[in-house]
């Protein structure tokens, strides 16, 4: 039954255990490293002698090993020339093999680490192969922290330019433009000029407000279209937020361009414009998606990661970190955020990396100084104000809001994309993009609190009463007889119960506008949405509290701590946990969140009320529908993403799952017995990414597994290179010399065959299969019995296998 | 047309008139008002006070800032009244501001007029010269093959290989907006 059994058994021994210490030995002599691949591959066919080859052909076959090893460390790199261009690359829409990069990314680092030794250049190349991870990080950070700055200031320009115009200095907003002058925050500061102004009208009355009310509507157009538009044009990969792709791309998948440098460009270009168009969105998600673009290109100029795509990931998770960092100005939340969030392998080496990365991009956001308040983020607020114990019960009720508007929003905002995407509506994404436009803008702007930049009225809520606002937020009837208090707790007055009805008006319209916004061909991401309509209830909460503690002191569970009229009640905090509550369902993020909302509010005293609400909007999200957005959205769009968090339930076994089913032949090449014809028929007749090698049909014993691309490449390559190659030739995946014939020269393969795929048996349950894909990254998994090779189970068919067992249409998975 | 004149000139205006009077630090202290502490109903009694004034960080308070001009109002109630005021030393830099914007714009200029050309010229100038263009369609793994590309440089000067880097951006592009905008598999 087996063709050569004792053949085999007694070869392998010595050429088929590529034991890393092949390969030292192979280059601690420097001179051997310029063997090429063919002349080794003239050199045995030569000499071959059969199978007593002894000393002599062991030795040739342990550097052939050795050689073999070599160029699938670089695939493609330094000695491109004698190897095959684009092996260890993968194509559009392929999940990677983490086992394999990591292995091939230890060859290239034992390679260097044996070349020290040669030369002073060589031991100044390992040096720089050691620290380019961290320089990497490095350049990422600088530039991140840069373009964050580019946005920031453009946006806040933008938005304003809607308004009006500083004509003394047109590069100014508003805030800016009156910085310098008395009259800066009365709203009436001479050196801006509203459009109405420009055009000779007077500032008040009805024809000022209609004008005003025009060019706001126009320009949101404009800058909406334009966003659209470009989008459209250059760069679709460009709209979203991008942190569901993010994340399927961090788990191993590839999609070519997703993060390339028209995203980067057009991304950053469009979110200035969509920001500035004052539709209800906000830069922080798609932040995430520029700092990764950004890794991404930088990651090219060091080898080691941009040839690698499981070192790369590396680069992007600490990327990602980033791109929270200055979103927030916040980089311990940006940190956990990549690992809580987005990250799927974390190590601690990119903990301490993305940790490096983040600090840098957070200094240079500060240090631009983007909006002229010593901070990072618009909204940061600085809290210094105690809570009572009392309090914790609104702060857990809160969470309860959050985690039902939270889930209103998902489900809500689901099915609108589900429409969309299975409707005629989505062939229409630039006028759908100007139709919302055109409501947001017409409903925003008669409500001062929906007219404002979103950012800034986050702040605003979050921000306490002081002397300094004048909001009507803030329109307490305060008596300052009382030169001690600061500011104490009063009545409210007639503005703060307008302001009340106008924050409800608001909450509605920015709850319904984020939902048909969320998803539209733009870039938009919906953190800033979704803290400003947790801020909104927080506050109208807190402003509730307050008036009640007012009103009623002594009640017991105040514990007479508010009977001193000070530091009692504070609305802005429960903005602040209102934000952290909706943020915290829609997402279903809770350490980060907390980190992120504490280091905004520069005070760790508040870490028990955010914990209290983000703790309370997860099970509340959790219990009415299982999904946050971001994993709504992958499953949505049908990618392939194996959650680690959720939990495998059902009892399946490895036969279950595995292809081919019954009655079904599985395709396999045998090792040294098909002929260059065969295996083009075979990859003609299957579309398997993949085959297993085996060492004859009848005994399905395994070999080891190639992957479809690579053979096709090293067919190819051999056609072209090689002389005599022609259909009739025997594709050879041994080490060892084929039996003499008098056909034409055989093909030698072995140095693309992977020889150690991972295998299991066919009775190894479902769950442990799962796990093992998860924790090891695997792409596909060779199932044997008794030794023999029965099937195959690849990423796809466990990700089909979990959605038919929860009753999901199997068929959605987006995969090649 | 009117409007469109006026906003020309006003933007006319910019461009040669410097910004002065933006300067790059302030002090800046909001007050309460007068009547708080003097119990007096005239107007300039109920405003609440506000002042910026370019003076060094450590003289930026209540009692460098704000006592003086009011003094002859307060008289000896100025202790009482200088609690109540926020004061706060800020910086910012204008120059930062100005280079940033005027990049956006002229980024945003530049992929308009981009856009503009693909969708109005291109097709025009594509038309005599498709016939260039169609023996290269199918080399997709030329970027991916890095120092690859330097031998087909023989085919052309730089030019031709632009038009053909553009052309090759252009169809993975069109293979996005197929994903996205027909097929929908992504990104809804």
């Amino acid at each position: 039954m087996e063709k050569y059994p004792l053949k085999r058994t007694g070869l392998s021994s010595p050429h088929n255990s590529p034991t890393y210490q092949a390969v030292n030995k192979k280059y601690t002599n420097g001179s051997r490293a310029t063997y090429t691949a063919n002349d080794d591959m003239i050199d045995i066919s030569t000499s071959g002698s059969g199978t007593a080859g002894g000393d002599r052909s062991a030795r040739l076959g342990e550097d052939e090993d050795g050689l073999s090893h070599y160029s699938v460390a670089f695939g493609g790199g330094v000695q491109e020339s004698a190897d095959i261009p684009g092996i260890g690359q993968y194509d559009d829409f392929h999940t990677i093999d983490w086992q394999r990069d990591i292995a091939r990314d230890r060859m290239r680092h034992r390679y260097i680490v044996k070349r020290k030794q040669d030369s002073i250049w060589n031991l100044l190349e390992g040096a720089h192969d050691a620290w380019s991870g961290w320089l990497c990080v490095l350049a990422v950070g600088l530039v991140t922290g840069a373009v964050a700055g580019v946005i920031d200031i453009g946006a806040s320009w933008m938005t304003d330019l809607k308004f009006g115009i500083c004509p003394q200095a047109f590069w100014l907003n508003q805030e800016q433009c009156c910085w310098s002058f008395n009259d800066f925050d009365t709203g009436n500061c001479t050196q801006w000029l509203t459009w109405a102004q420009v055009l000779g009208t007077s500032k008040t009355g009805a024809g000022g407000y209609i004008i005003s009310y025009l060019f706001y509507v126009v320009w949101a157009l404009l800058f909406a279209a334009l966003s659209a538009s470009l989008v459209r044009m250059f760069a679709p990969y460009a709209c979203g937020s991008g942190i569901p792709e993010i994340k399927t791309i961090l788990s191993g998948f590839i999609i070519r361009g997703y993060l390339g440098k028209w995203t980067l460009i057009i991304k950053s270009v469009g979110l200035i414009l969509s920001v500035s168009a004052g539709l209800s969105l906000g830069k922080e998600g798609p932040m995430v998606h520029i700092a990764c673009a950004i890794g991404n290109i930088l990651s090219y100029l060091f080898p080691k990661y941009g040839r690698n795509e499981a070192k790369k990931r590396e680069i992007l998770s600490a990327s990602a970190a980033a791109g929270v960092s200055v979103a927030f100005g916040a980089p311990i939340g940006g940190v956990l955020f990549s690992l809580e969030e987005v990250s799927y392998y974390f190590p601690l080496k990119t903990l301490w990396r993305s940790f490096f990365c983040a600090l840098i991009a957070a200094f240079i956001l500060r240090s631009i100084n983007p909006f002229g308040n010593e901070h990072s983020v618009l909204f940061y607020v600085e809290y210094n104000k105690p809570w009572i114990f009392f309090e914790l019960i609104p702060f857990i009720g809160l969470g309860i809001i959050g985690g039902v508007i939270a889930t209103i929003f998902i489900k809500a905002n689901l099915y609108w994309c589900r429409y969309r995407k299975f409707s005629k509506l989505g062939q229409y994404p630039v006028t759908e993009v100007l139709v919302v436009t055109a409501l947001t803008a017409v409903i925003a702007y008669p409500n001062p609190y929906t007219r404002m930049n979103t950012s800034q009225l986050i702040y605003l809520l979050f921000s306490q009463c002081s002397i300094s606002n004048s909001d009507n937020l803030c329109d307490y009837n305060r008596n300052f007889t009382d030169v001690k208090s600061a500011i104490d707790i009063a009545p409210a007055g007639p503005g703060v119960y307008e302001a009340i009805w106008q924050l409800m008006l608001a909450l509605v319209v920015k709850l319904v506008m984020t939902i048909f916004t969320f998803g539209m061909k733009v870039p938009c991401g919906l953190f800033i949405p979704s803290l400003c309509l947790g801020a909104i209830t927080g506050r109208i909460v807190g402003i509730g509290m307050e008036q009640l503690a007012y009103n009623y002191p002594k009640m017991w569970f105040f514990s007479g701590e508010c009977s001193t009229s000070d530091d009692c009640i504070t609305p802005g905090l429960y903005a602040m946990v209102g934000a952290a509550a909706v943020l915290g369902g829609v997402t279903r993020m809770t350490v980060s969140l907390v980190v992120i909302m504490f280091e905004l509010t520069g005070g760790v005293r508040y870490i028990v009320p955010l914990m209290a609400a983000a703790m309370a909007s997860k099970w509340v999200g959790d219990a009415l529908g299982r999904q946050g957005i971001y994993d709504a959205h992958i499953a949505l769009n049908g990618y392939p993403f194996l959650d680690s968090k959720d939990e495998f339930q059902h009892t399946s076994l490895a036969a279950d799952v595995m292809q081919p089913k019954r009655n079904e032949t599985l395709s396999v090449i045998t090792q040294d017995s098909m002929t260059v014809d065969d295996i083009e028929a075979l990859l003609k007749d299957t579309e398997h990414n993949g085959y297993p090698v085996v060492v004859s049909r009848e005994s399905q014993y395994l070999v080891g597994f190639v992957l479809r691309k690579e053979v096709n490449l090293a067919i190819a390559n051999a056609k072209r290179m090689v002389d005599g190659i022609c259909g009739q030739s025997l594709v050879i995946f041994t080490s060892g010399n084929p039996p003499q014939t008098l056909g034409p020269p055989p093909l030698k393969l072995k140095k693309i065959l992977d020889m150690a795929p991972i295998t299991i048996t066919d009775q190894t349950p479902m769950e442990t299969v799962v796990d093992m894909f998860r924790k090891l990254g695997l792409r596909q998994t060779l199932v044997t019995h008794n030794g023999r090779l029965l099937g195959v189970i690849t990423k796809k068919d466990v990700l089909r296998h979990i959605k038919q067992m929860d009753n999901e249409d199997p068929n959605s998975v987006l995969f090649n | 047309m009117k409007y469109y004149l006026a906003v020309l000139l006003v933007l006319g205006n910019l461009i040669f008139s410097e910004g002065q009077g933006y300067e790059d630090r302030r002090c800046k202290c909001v007050c309460p008002s007068l009547s708080s502490v003097t119990n007096r109903t005239d107007p300039l009694h109920t405003a609440h006070i506000r002042n910026i004034s370019n003076v060094p960080p450590n003289k930026c308070n209540c009692q460098e800032v704000i006592l003086p001009a009011i003094q002859g109002e307060l008289k000896e109630k100025a202790q009482e009244f200088c609690p109540r005021c926020e004061c706060k030393y800020e910086h910012r830099n204008t120059t930062i501001i100005q280079v940033v914007v005027i990049i956006v714009i002229w980024v945003i200029s530049i992929l308009v007029i981009y856009m503009a050309f693909l969708i109005i010229l291109d097709p025009l100038l594509n038309k005599k010269i498709k016939g260039n263009y169609q023996e290269h369609t199918n080399e997709d793994d030329e970027a991916m093959a890095g120092p690859m590309s330097h031998n087909m440089s023989v085919r052309g000067n730089v030019l031709n290989r632009v038009g053909h880097q553009q052309d090759k951006w252009k169809r993975q592009v069109k293979e996005q907006r197929r994903n996205i905008y027909d097929r929908h598999t992504m990104l809804n």
